[in-house]
């Protein structure tokens, strides 16, 4: 056992070291293995083991070569051949001829190259089979037969039962698109290079650089889209966490009675899907909306108020619409964790003689502060991406001439939407997307490293 | 105990005498019109008289009696009694005020149209000493005062909760009315929406929404379940890379790899499908495991150790012991990645495009409220939007308990 451990094993030496040490103690069969999947298994009698490697190296190959090559050997290009419309004289029409299809070439060639990358580890996991068994035929041991492999992925390799699946959903939904937009953000994939129509190509860092500093139009949307996604993400943040906490602190005090009551009235709030609330909450404010009617009808005012027409009551509106919709959550989320403060600090500190001011800013907060660091973290992410409470309230408007694709409100993400949605702007919005991942992705693991949590994993186990 | 149960006493003084004040109020000029201005006391003595101006008076009298009564006996029942007839005025005024339009042009002949403008410093006057009543009270009282502040944002969260409701049973189409409650209330909205289902097929939408929903909620319930598991309590080689790789790709605006999805599905035939939505949602929601694993770290290892001592697998320990202590997690997993299907209308609308058939509800209500429908469908717009609220509430309501260890579980306890 403790031979097959230490060769298996175990990271520390690093991928090439592994393989190579498997190749200077391998015999013949293990040695061949290198180049035919499983047959270091097969010579040790383990059949299904073996077949299976070698029936996946056989599979990998003919899907490789067979199909995937076509596109893979146009990655560099993205295909140089565009559709043709040539004139039949003989048919008497345009007759089309299809050429290469730049996104499907782009997308078959990453997942080609995944796909290669999860071979390889099949690969070594063959080889690392072939001299276990090995070493066990030297050893005197019985090689294990597939029962007992199949047992061990109940028990000593449980993680690869577990993960294979998730894995794999993993890579088809999220890591292949990611991949695949990443390097979208790499070409001029938009409206006029449009597949099957036109071809696409590699362009560089154009995109970046034009929406950093080069194309002023875009660069001077960037700029000032970021500015308010930041200014939007940091004031919803803390305002909704404030104020919910007061809220919890409220219905959490001793006297009050029907404290479910009082949540249940606010968590109603949260059950509304929000597309339902926040569609309601721009009907109501609308310029012809319920609202401005009812005003106009009372005399307070003689006309509209551009709630969401204009770019700074807009934005006041949608960080005070934004309260209505958070403030339940992060009560909901605080007062949980009010109520596991240690009773004893507010006692000894009323002993002291504190006020509930401070006690507030003395125990209350530091302790919240600490504890909902991580809640905190993906409450500002998800503000950066809050797509939701922008694109239903105002649609990212007022629309201005000097945006590019944008209005006042918009924030990152939701032109993001609008440049893919709307315009097919593919790579520019994908480099917007890089960007916000950078920013969002920095941010949460600078502040999550920060606050302990990380570090302490194993110590409350 | 007796200390207790006194009244705190220069608040209750205080009460007493703004209690006497507030129905002086009604003195003052109510309604300012042309160059003079009509009293409280005119309005409600006027023919016809001014009924909204009816209650506000009698709970204006009763906390004059109980100020008086509470002033000399310094009786805790008098100061509740107190407390209870400013509650009520507070209620009172806002609803004048809410009315006054309604009623001033149904019952008074004015010399020129009335707007809620024109109210004078009586009904303001009112309002306020009637509140400042009610804290003072809740003061001497020794009662929290939290229940004001409670009830006033209460009022603010549910009036549109409130307006959702009404619309959904108003008679009159169109996106609003020129008045604050419906003229006739009727069923239709939502009969119409099972009958009518030509443009809008809701039924179907529904059907498809918990289809989805239901078969959604196993995969990833099950996905977040091994996945979770795996990160907690498994030690394997790459395990903290993993994790970070997950952290890491779970940061990418979902946004940007929409249309990547879509070209996918697209590829492998999938796309304008039921299926493609549960796998998107599924895929999406096993992303979400950092909640689950947090909560399996929080159980106590000892025990997986004295397990394995009797030989138990690692598969065992999971049915055996994770399992069954976590109760909270699963059933918030499940509910948070039931009510996903229910909710989106991005990710439905990339994927299903024109495909009419295969709409959710979110995205078939969605398109009610474009311009060229609104003003015929808004109320219906409203019913189906109580159908899909209504059953989301209250699951959401029965696990809110539940929610809150999910989202907290690992937190809490560092």
């Amino acid at each position: 056992m403790s031979g097959a451990n230490t060769v298996s094993a175990r990271s520390g030496k690093g991928f090439f070291s592994e393989l190579a040490a498997i190749f200077r103690g391998g015999d013949a069969a293990t040695r061949l293995t290198f180049l035919v999947m499983g047959l270091g298994s097969l010579v040790r009698r383990q059949f299904v083991k073996g077949g299976l490697f070698l029936l996946s190296q056989v599979l990998f190959i003919w899907y490789f070569f067979g199909f995937a090559w076509q596109y893979l050997s146009k990655f560099t290009t993205l295909g140089t051949e565009g559709m043709r419309r040539e004139w039949s004289e003989a048919r008497q029409i345009f007759v089309r001829t299809p050429g290469d299809n730049s996104m499907l070439i782009l997308l078959f060639s990453v997942f080609s190259l995944m796909l290669l990358l999860g071979f390889v580890f099949l690969w070594r996991a063959s080889l690392r089979a072939a001299y276990r068994a090995q070493l066990d035929a030297r050893a005197g041991r019985k090689p294990a037969t597939f029962q007992e492999d199949l047992r061990r992925l109940l028990n000593e390799r449980f993680h690869l039962s577990l993960l294979s699946l998730p894995t794999l959903m993993a890579f088809a939904f999220t890591i292949l698109p990611t991949i695949f937009m990443i390097l979208i953000a790499f070409t001029n994939f938009d409206a006029n290079h449009q597949p099957p129509g036109n071809l696409f190509t590699w362009v560089g860092l154009t995109n970046f650089t034009d929406v950093f500093w080069k194309d002023p139009l875009k660069a001077g949307t960037f700029g000032r889209v970021l500015g308010w996604t930041m200014i939007w993400a940091v004031i919803a943040t803390f305002t909704n966490y404030l104020f919910g906490m007061v809220l919890a602190i409220m219905i959490n005090q001793k006297k009050v009675r029907l404290k479910s009551m009082w949540r249940t009235i606010f968590v109603i709030t949260i059950a509304i899907p929000q597309f339902v609330s926040l569609m309601l909450m721009s009907q109501l404010l609308h310029d012809q909306g319920a609202l401005n009617m009812l005003l106009k009808q009372w005399g307070f005012v003689s006309s509209s108020v551009p709630f969401l027409t204009d770019a700074t009551a807009a934005r006041i509106t949608i960080l005070v619409v934004n309260l209505w919709v958070g403030i339940p959550y992060s009560m909901l989320i605080t007062s949980g964790i009010l109520m596991n403060i240690p009773k004893d600090l507010y006692e000894s500190a009323s002993i002291d003689g504190a006020s509930p001011v401070r006690m507030f800013f003395s125990i209350t907060l530091p302790y919240m502060m600490f504890v909902t660091t991580p809640y905190l973290i993906t409450a500002f992410v998800g503000n950066i991406n809050n797509f939701n409470v922008i694109y239903l309230l105002t649609r990212g408007g007022p629309l201005v001439t000097d945006y590019y694709q944008a209005g006042k409100t918009d924030l990152l993400v939701t032109w993001l939407y609008k440049l893919t949605v709307d315009r097919q702007n593919y790579s520019l919005a994908s480099t917007i997307g890089i960007f916000v991942f950078v920013v969002s992705a920095g941010l949460s693991l600078l502040v999550y490293n920060m606050s302990g949590s990380a570090r302490k994993e194993e110590e409350f186990q | 105990m007796k200390q207790k149960r006194a009244l705190r006493q220069p608040h209750a003084m205080l009460a007493c005498v703004l209690g006497l004040l507030a129905p002086l109020a009604l003195l003052l000029p109510w309604i300012r019109q042309g160059g003079g201005s009509l009293g409280g006391l005119g309005l409600l003595t006027a023919s016809p008289q001014v009924l909204a101006l009816r209650p506000l008076a009698f709970f204006g009298a009763l906390g004059f009696l109980f100020s008086l009564y509470a002033l000399f006996s310094k009786n805790r029942n008098a100061m509740r009694g107190l407390a209870a007839a400013a509650a009520a005025g507070v209620l009172a005024a806002v609803y004048a005020l809410l009315t006054a339009k309604a009623t001033a042009d149904a019952s008074l002949t004015l010399a020129e149209p009335f707007f809620v403008s024109h109210l004078g410093p009586g009904l303001w006057a009112f309002g306020l000493l009637a509140l400042a009543t009610l804290v003072l009270s809740l003061m001497a009282l020794r009662q929290p005062v939290a229940y004001v502040v409670l009830s006033s944002m209460a009022a603010v969260w549910l009036v549109p909760v409130a307006w959702l409701l009404l619309t959904a049973f108003r008679q009159e189409p169109g996106a609003y009315t020129p008045y604050v409650l419906p003229r006739g209330y009727t069923l239709m909205n939502f009969s119409r929406l099972f009958t009518e289902t030509q443009q809008f097929n809701f039924p179907r939408w529904y059907m498809n929404t918990l289809i989805v929903a239901v078969i959604t909620c196993l995969v990833t319930t099950t996905l977040v379940l091994m996945i979770s598991y795996a990160f907690s309590r498994l030690r394997f080689p790459s395990r903290k890379t993993y994790m970070n790789v997950g952290l890491i790709i779970s940061m990418f605006p979902g946004f940007m790899s929409m249309i990547a999805i879509y070209h996918i599905l697209k590829a492998v035939g999938l796309d304008q499908s039921l299926v493609s939505l549960i796998l998107v949602y599924s895929g999406g929601g096993a992303l979400g495991y950092f909640i689950a694993k947090g909560f399996f770290d929080t159980i106590p290892r000892s025990l997986d150790e004295a397990a394995t001592i009797d030989g138990a697998s690692k598969n065992l320990i999971f049915w055996k012991i994770i399992l069954p202590s976590s109760k909270p997690i699963v059933v918030y997993t499940a509910i948070t990645a039931f009510i996903a299907p229910w909710v989106d209308f991005i990710f439905v609308s990339v994927i299903m495009k024109d495909n009419y058939q295969n709409y959710t509800v979110a995205l078939g209500l969605f398109r009610m409220l474009e311009r060229e429908h609104i003003y015929e469908y808004f109320t219906r717009f409203c019913a189906g939007a109580v159908l899909v609220a209504l059953p989301i509430t209250l699951l959401f309501i029965k696990i809110q308990k539940f929610y809150v260890e999910g989202v907290t579980g690992g937190a809490v306890k560092g």
